[in-house]
């Protein structure tokens, strides 16, 4: 056993206490540290010791952190943590984390029995969407045919081309906003929440958090291939979960006509 | 990777796609609870990565990137030629170069693995 001060407890989510970890179940770190539960009435967090004398946050203890609470999600309600929750020790973990939010954590668990949560990216095909553009935008199709022709004048050039650029730019957050709404019409009747996630690429077209009853699934995933459909050639299209709830813990709890399960 | 939860003989749900690195950041550092009672641990150069994976701010930089890209559209066909083009996708070198950030963020995260084992990265301010 190492010593008190080097030592703090890492945690990833808190969970029904009801469960059992296979043992051979390990987390961040490295070597990867074995993965066990600390219980405090019914509910449960879910930690492994940290150095933490050693940075965190290599690719490894990335994936770990995800991978330990999707799979958990998969089985059981789950409140993920944002990574890099350490506290000092295992009374720490009891005494100022699961005590004192007790209420709070058992009433979020409980709005998470049965749904998990599923991301939905979409990606513009760079040639697809910048034609689509130009088609509607006689403006941006001017200045395109310019800009090649006026190739000698390389500052008249430049200053075109940034205007044309500046153009596409704001149409394509244009499109985004308006093809966010294509996706949330669409998948409407098959999720429980929504959050829309901050595009993570100037080609991004949708990026959206979605709560899905784990009887919804797969008419999500139906819903979907339809709206691909749609989109081939033009949009690609990536479903991702189900996923532990990261984007729908903290929020004001949702409407309880809404609630899975009652 | 197995798991280990699990609750009075549930069943294994199906994960049709699993996070790639790039969706684990965006996931895992952004979003997730967060409480009060941390004790602050270094974090390796995330921030560093985060901010890399995040390039959506307009800037002239963007600007030319898109009027690049259009350039590399064939503009010499008529104007009602252009919607054609959606179905051209095979051709031309534009293809390539659409990936870009993510990627460019993945190959960071795998520098920044072997990196961090040799020399001690000045740690990083965190939680």
């Amino acid at each position: 056993m190492t010593t008190q001060t080097e030592t703090g407890i890492y945690i990833y989510g808190i969970l029904p206490g009801d469960v059992e970890l296979e043992e051979e179940t390990t987390g961040v770190g490295e070597p990867p540290a074995p993965v066990r539960l600390v219980k405090f009435r019914d509910i449960a967090a879910l930690v492994s010791d940290v150095d933490v004398a050693k940075p965190l946050g290599t690719p490894q203890d990335l994936m770990a952190h995800e991978d330990l609470l999707d799979a958990s999600a998969a089985e059981v309600p789950v409140l993920p943590m944002k990574f890099g929750a350490v506290v000092a020790n295992e009374d720490a973990v009891t005494g100022e984390f699961l005590e004192p939010h007790y209420d709070g954590f058992r009433a979020a668990l409980e709005q998470l029995e049965g749904v998990a949560e599923y991301v939905v990216k979409g990606r513009y095909v760079e040639r697809a969407i910048l034609a689509e553009i130009l088609a509607e935008n006689p403006a941006a199709a001017d200045l395109a045919a310019q800009a090649t022709s006026a190739g000698a004048d390389l500052m008249a050039s430049r200053e075109q081309q940034i205007q044309l650029g500046e153009i596409i730019g704001q149409a394509v957050e244009a499109k985004r906003e308006q093809d966010t709404q294509v996706l949330g019409d669409a998948l409407a009747g098959q999720v429980s929440a929504s959050v829309v996630r901050p595009p993570s690429h100037e080609l991004d077209a949708v990026h959206v958090a979605f709560l899905v009853e784990a009887n919804a699934a797969q008419r999500l995933e139906q819903a979907l291939t339809k709206l691909a459909a749609d989109w081939d050639g033009r949009v690609e299209l990536q479903l991702i979960g189900p996923l532990a709830a990261y984007d729908f813990v903290g929020m004001t709890p949702p409407d309880p006509s809404q609630s899975p399960g009652g | 990777m197995t798991t280990g939860i699990q609750q009075g003989g549930g069943g294994v749900a199906a994960r049709p796609n699993s996070s790639g690195l790039a969706d684990v950041i965006d996931t895992i550092l952004d979003k997730g609870l967060v409480i009060d009672a941390y004790v602050r641990v270094s974090l390796v150069g995330i921030e560093l990565v985060t901010i890399d994976a995040r390039v959506v701010v307009a800037s002239v930089d963007t600007y030319l990137r898109f009027a690049e890209a259009v350039n590399r559209l064939d503009i010499s066909q008529e104007k009602e030629g252009l919607p054609g083009l959606v179905g051209d996708m095979t051709e031309g070198g534009a293809k390539h170069k659409t990936k870009g950030v993510l990627d460019a963020a993945g190959d960071k995260l795998r520098d920044l693995a072997s990196d961090s084992r040799e020399e001690e990265r000045a740690p990083r301010r965190g939680r």
